[in-house]
């Protein structure tokens, strides 16, 4: 019950963190999504129904802060905390190798579904960012993503001891 | 229960997969007023991101002024304080000069348009690689509406695309959903000027038999109604004409720089419009 209690809240901070703090030191020129990579843990560690949740919201309010219509992100997220979980249930999840190729791909993924949504219902063409911006955020989110793993492995020991405290 | 345990798993992934395109093309075909959720998360997140910014600029303040002086001399750090001191005070008056001179700016465009305007302040930036929207401290208690043109002395900013009771989207002219009808100002030909994220703005649909040249100063057309008619949207930066096609690429530079935005000039609907 903890855990539905607090993650609204724990989504905000992390959401306007993102958009302020991490956003400073990316000059603005990329963003570093620590919400994708927090989706992409959950797929391959929470069980479907705690982490879909997690993945509506954090999407929620990130189409809320960055001004996109909202569903933008809910759909992106909750399409890749799913591929993570389809993938998470045929593999061992916790070798580094493995953390950094899995969220390249994810995030390098929601580029391309970025690129295809906008080409669908805008009819604009984003994919000359796709070496510009979304490669070089796919490297820079694999490279961090061990060392955001643990962290995130400890916030969900926290939450579920209070929980079962 | 009404399914087997074993495949649980995939009919709630079905349920959120489905919830979330629904959400999604439900909000496509909807592009009125901006929803309660909506409002009460940019209510909720104004004064949070307000903290930040003012706590990263205490810190970066600190960090400039202080931390560097650890070490030297008493004097030499006494003389210092003293310094910074009167450094801040004294930055403290340009900053109140500086925006003296911007406000002055502000009221003498506000007193050229010939249409009711409200000033506001720029809260927020969003800096991320697709989307470049800024948050103003003013709402729809102050007047604001959907669509309201947002300019400054230089040009045009943008439109307003979310409203809540104190704080206001405003999608910037790079935006790559940014779409306004423009003219080039000498020859009078037609365009629309679309965002470009931050490469700037292209002017599209310009017959390639129109004379255009670098240099070139684009103008809103005024016809959606949306701009006031003759606003400054950029400069022409580069003219393309490929051997075949109807119309020829032109890159355009914004008028004004988005990133030393702080005040800016929402116009408001007429009272007739509002009627």
């Amino acid at each position: 019950m903890i855990y539905y209690l607090m993650l609204p809240i724990f989504s905000l901070v992390l959401i306007v963190f993102q958009t302020t703090i991490l956003d400073l030191f990316f000059l603005g020129k990329m963003g570093f999504e620590v919400s994708l990579i927090l989706v992409v843990y959950a797929g391959l560690h929470l069980d479907v129904m705690k982490g879909g949740i997690l993945a509506v919201v954090l999407g929620f309010f990130l189409d809320c802060i960055t001004g996109s219509m909202t569903g933008f992100f809910i759909f992106i997220y909750v399409v890749i905390f799913f591929l993570s979980k389809v993938v998470s249930s045929r593999v061992y999840p916790e070798g580094i190798a493995f953390i950094m190729g899995f969220t390249f791909i994810c995030v390098f993924s929601k580029g391309i579904i970025t690129i295809l949504i906008y080409y669908f219902i805008y009819d604009v063409d984003l994919s000359h960012n796709v070496l510009r911006i979304f490669l070089p955020q796919a490297l820079v989110a694999s490279v961090l993503s061990p060392a955001l793993f643990p962290i995130f492995d400890r916030l969900e020991v926290l939450l579920d001891a209070q929980s079962s405290g | 229960m009404l399914f087997p345990k074993k495949y649980q798993p995939i009919i709630i992934a079905f349920i959120f997969i489905i919830i979330s395109v629904v959400i999604l093309s439900l909000n496509l075909r909807q592009s009125g007023e901006t929803y309660l959720p909506r409002k009460l998360v940019l209510e909720a997140v104004t004064p949070l991101e307000s903290i930040v910014s003012s706590s990263i600029e205490y810190l970066s303040n600190i960090w400039g002024r202080y931390i560097f002086l650890v070490g030297l001399e008493e004097e030499n750090r006494k003389l210092r304080k003293k310094n910074a001191s009167l450094q801040k005070e004294v930055n403290y008056y340009q900053e109140m000069y500086l925006e003296g001179m911007r406000l002055k700016k502000l009221l003498a465009l506000k007193g050229n348009v010939d249409y009711p305007s409200v000033a506001g302040r720029v809260i927020g930036i969003n800096r991320s690689s697709v989307f470049k929207t800024i948050l103003i401290n003013i709402g729809t208690t102050d007047g604001v509406r959907l669509g309201s043109p947002v300019l400054i002395d230089e040009g045009v900013i943008g439109r307003v695309i979310e409203t809540s009771w104190n704080v206001s989207r405003v999608l910037l002219l790079t935006d790559y959903n940014s779409n306004v009808d423009a003219l080039i100002q000498g020859s009078r030909a037609q365009g629309v000027l679309q965002g470009q994220g931050s490469k700037g703005c292209i002017l599209k649909y310009v017959h390639r038999s129109e004379e255009v040249q670098a240099g070139d100063k684009i103008i809103s057309s005024g016809l959606a109604g949306v701009f006031p008619k003759g606003a400054l949207l950029g400069t022409v930066t580069k003219v393309e004409k490929k051997k075949f096609g109807l119309f020829q690429k032109i890159e355009v530079s914004q008028a004004v720089d988005f990133s030393k935005l702080e005040e800016v000039i929402v116009a408001l609907p007429d009272e007739d419009d509002k009627k």
